[in-house]
């Protein structure tokens, strides 16, 4: 593997680009902005929020996602290092099983959390009959948020992580080791930096998740911004308050992604001729034991515990089976709609945009403003859009802003992989294209496309999966009788009757399950690899 | 390549989405030669219960109902962004500071019905008719029975007297039904007794504010308090509903309807109006004429174990224990337009 600094004007280089891709970059880019604008527009655009106490909501938005970070960050990293460099039991199954967590709902892992761990619930109900003591830890709390919200989004670090240790090829680890560096000094001093940017980019889709959480934070009773945006709404009724309350969430979105872009900054690594896997290495026995208990761990906490539990509460409870099937049909046709078009909007930008970082960075603040938030900028367009129309064409543009607004809030996750891909293409690469006389355009077609076809792949299924999570957007600009699973889930665990909610949560899972595994197992970056290794 | 591939099941998904969103109302539509009649609804509750209601109402009426639920402030706002074209008939809250809301935000039209007014006490609606109570829920105490006795709470102050100190589960000052009762507190005793009583409340917490109604409950079932503040159906269900756990707290935990300023329990409604652009406007009064029929007010009772607005209702078995309590006169209009109010001095005391 080669490494490459890149040079101070890249090879794409502004005078270089054609005002096709830059036409088209832009226009992505601005649709991707324009629910942010609207917010920025309407909150300038009232009265002044009351912003006593929203020091405090300020800080548990920050002190959740710095620990949320900090717990993903090596939760993803190690489980990462462990199913792809050695070898032990359960290997084979953890490395796509610990990225099933992101099929499941982070409202439903908060739902089931605080069901199970309540004070009237079983665990700690059986503790106190059986031994007269309960634990000490309440999960209605900034720790227990911390857990569940890290159950949910570790698996982006990990999926990020082991797609980066994939793709270091084993000639560089070999290289460390003959010149006198053990496994471990290998790991720190050269696999580790390699994949850097990925855990960069994997912790920030997980912070920005973070930060835009509103249904789990809610129900574990931690108020954060959201909060603050949600009440200004709901309470004093206005929108404006509402949309400045969101204004430092999008000013953290903004900081996080200057910051992954630092660390990214003059590190760029591309696959050479001389790449091949990695050597997976054997553990002594009691080392074995340990990866697979804690892979077995992780697991479970993110997982088994919470979606045991709620299967069994939703087995206690007759489901309409109906009303699921019909949501969920409609849940599948968003999400395959909705994914694709995101991720036919994010290739034009990360293609078009190649050199110009701030236009990518701003078309992807919307992955942390909370759903509710983009709703908001989305009413002053759509205000428009609605009154155009009457009957069956409302319905159609109701349809097509709801995709519109998936694509608005999802960008930045369509859009990281697919930048994150064309970066692994090596410049000659792109310099050969040039010198057989192809431009810009042509190049991003023929070769840029094809490279990244893998990274369009992986965006295209994290967006899928986010869609069918999704939830205030959708609650907001959906037509009439349209139900996706996450809206039944909603207004069940609202009415607090977690078994019929798990019922469509459980769904969710199960119809998100197959893309996961597919993001997992490798399907999506191994046409990367193979083509820049061949 | 598979990225091209995906353009025709993409747009097939679209397609199908599209065909879902119309399924039920298209159905009929099909069935009929003529466009039947329709009614818009916008609905912040979410309530199966209401599924059935809705049916029978098409089933009487031939009126097909076309509805999209939310919270309530996020209809308002729709109804708003789409202006005079909103297809919005009928709007629906559960929380009379909701309605106060949208009235502020002008959703309403005024609507006069004789059968509405002849059906729904005064003090349960909206003077000018924007708005109309259509079930009553009392936001009362419940306690455990073995450690308290029922004349220790009847009247809202005990919660924030000595005797409960550490003894009292609250859910957080986000929830409109808190902040109603808060707003209810201020009309009747005066912002200062109101300021009081919500650090009162706040000392006697026994644990910060979290979890939903039913978890208050069940926190007095284990032994966490003794006394919680709850909507009366949330109990109501429990008591008879499919989770044997919550069956057994109610055995050992009982409601008290205390009193404020001894006239009475605060009693918050669940309602709706029509919407000032309604396009179907008859419809949407002849619906509201149909969700305060004796027929679904018992359907709501029964199944939702809300309380009926209209005297003449009979109460179904779950809830005619209760049908003698005492609720306060005061109209639900007077507290609804205070919980901006409310939700400051609860922030201002701690009320997280």
């Amino acid at each position: 593997m080669e490494v490459n600094r890149p040079q101070a004007a890249g090879w794409s280089g502004r005078e270089r680009s054609l005002p096709f891709l830059k036409w088209i970059a832009w226009t992505a880019g601005i649709t991707a902005a324009a629910p942010l604008l609207g917010v920025l527009l309407v909150a300038f655009g009232g009265s002044g929020a009351d912003w006593r106490g929203a020091g405090d909501y300020a800080l548990s938005s920050l002190v959740l996602a710095v620990s949320v970070a900090s717990v993903i960050a090596p939760i993803g990293t190690i489980t990462a290092w462990l199913v792809v460099r050695y070898r032990f039991p359960g290997r084979s199954v953890f490395s796509w099983a610990l990225a099933l967590p992101l099929a499941v709902p982070v409202f439903a892992l908060a739902h089931a959390y605080a069901d199970l761990l309540d004070v009237a619930g079983p665990v700690r109900s059986g503790l106190r009959a059986s031994f007269g003591w309960s634990l000490p830890f309440e999960i209605r709390s900034m720790p227990g948020a911390v857990v569940v919200l890290s159950s949910a989004f570790y698996p982006y670090v990990f999926l990020s992580m082991k797609a980066a240790f994939r793709q270091q090829s084993g000639v560089t680890l070999e290289a460390a080791q003959s010149l006198g560096a053990g496994p471990r000094l290998a790991l720190m001093r050269v696999a580790w930096p390699l994949a850097w940017p990925a855990l960069a980019a994997g912790v920030a889709l997980g912070v920005m998740e973070t930060l835009a959480d509103y249904g789990a934070v809610y129900f574990l009773s931690v108020q954060t911004l959201t909060t603050a945006v949600v009440r200004a709404w709901s309470v004093e009724g206005s929108v404006s308050a509402a949309a400045q309350f969101a204004l430092p969430l999008l000013a953290l979105a903004v900081s996080l992604m200057w910051f992954e872009r630092l660390m990214r900054a003059g590190r760029r690594f591309t696959a050479s001729a001389g790449w091949r896997p990695m050597p997976v290495l054997n553990l002594s026995p009691l080392q074995a034991v340990l990866a697979t208990f804690f892979c077995g761990l992780v697991l479970s906490v993110s997982l088994i515990v919470p979606v045991g539990w709620l299967l069994i509460k939703a087995l206690g409870v007759e489901p309409d089976v109906g009303r699921l099937l019909r949501a969920g049909v409609t849940s599948l046709s968003l999400g395959v709609s909705g994914s694709f078009l995101t991720v036919v909007l994010a290739v034009c930008l990360a293609i078009g945009a190649r050199g110009r970082p701030l236009l990518l960075r701003l078309s992807s603040v919307g992955y942390a403003a909370p759903g509710a938030v983009i709703a908001i900028g989305l009413l002053a367009p759509v205000s428009l859009i609605w009154r155009l129309g009457q009957g069956e064409v409302q319905i159609v543009l109701s349809l097509i802003l709801l995709l519109y607004a998936y694509c608005a809030r999802l960008m930045g996750a369509a859009v990281e992989p697919i930048d994150a891909g064309l970066d692994r293409i090596s410049p000659s690469i792109m310099q050969a294209s040039a010198s057989l006389g192809r431009d810009d355009a042509r190049t991003a077609w023929s070769v840029q496309l094809p490279l990244a076809r893998g990274a369009c792949l992986a965006s295209m299924l994290i967006v899928f999966v986010d869609i069918m999570k999704e939830l205030p957007a959708t609650l907001m600009l959906r037509p009439f009788n349209f139900d996706t699973l996450a809206v039944i889930s909603s207004h069940y665990a609202l009415d607090e009757r977690l078994g019929q909610a798990a019922w469509p949560s459980l769904l969710i899972l199960v119809l998100s399950v197959p893309a996961v595994i597919w993001l997992s197992s490798g399907g999506a970056s191994s046409h990367l690899k193979r083509r820049t290794s061949s | 390549m598979a990225l091209f591939r995906s353009v025709s099941f993409a747009v097939a998904a679209l397609a199908l989405a599209w065909g879902c969103s119309r399924t039920e109302a298209a159905d009929e539509q099909d069935a009929t030669a003529v466009k039947p009649s329709e009614l818009n609804l916008y609905t912040a509750r979410h309530y199966d219960s209401d599924l059935a209601l809705y049916e029978q109402f098409t089933q009487e009426t031939g009126i097909v109902i076309n509805r999209i639920e939310g919270s309530a402030d996020q209809l308002v706002a729709r109804i708003r962004a789409e202006g005079a074209g909103s297809p919005a008939d009928v709007f629906i809250a559960a929380d009379a500071g909701a309605l106060r809301r949208a009235q502020d935000a002008g959703v309403f039209q005024p609507v006069s019905s004789a059968e509405l007014e002849a059906r729904i006490p005064s003090a349960l609606r909206e003077p000018s008719g924007l708005w109309f109570g259509l079930t009553r829920r009392a936001r009362i105490v419940a306690y455990d029975s073995s450690k308290v006795r029922p004349e220790e709470i009847d009247d809202y102050a005990d919660l924030a007297s000595s005797r409960f100190a550490g003894k009292l589960c609250v859910r957080s000052s986000d929830s409109v039904y808190n902040l109603s009762l808060v707003g209810a507190l201020i009309e009747a005793l005066g912002t200062e007794e109101a300021r009081a009583w919500t650090r009162g409340v706040v000392a006697n917490m026994a644990r910060p504010p979290q979890g939903g109604d039913r978890d208050q409950i069940r926190a007095v079932g284990a032994g966490e308090c003794e006394v919680a503040l709850t909507n009366s159906y949330y109990y109501l269900r429990m008591r008879t509903g499919e989770d044997e756990a919550d069956r057994e707290v109610t055995e050992k935990v009982a409601l008290a309807f205390p009193s404020l300023g001894g006239q009475g329990a605060h009693v918050n409604i669940s309602g709706g109006g029509v919407v000032a652009t309604a396009p179907n406007r008859e419809n949407a009064v002849r619906f509201l004429e149909f969700l305060a029929s004796q027929n679904a007010q018992a359907h709501t009772a029964s199944f939702n174990s809300e309380f009926p607005v209209s005297d003449d209702t009979p109460w179904p078995e779950g809830i005619a224990p209760y049908r003698s309590f005492v609720a306060h006169p005061m109209p639900v209009h007077t507290f609804a337009g205070r919980q901006s109010e409310a939700l400051t001095l609860m922030t201002e005391a701690g009320w997280k």
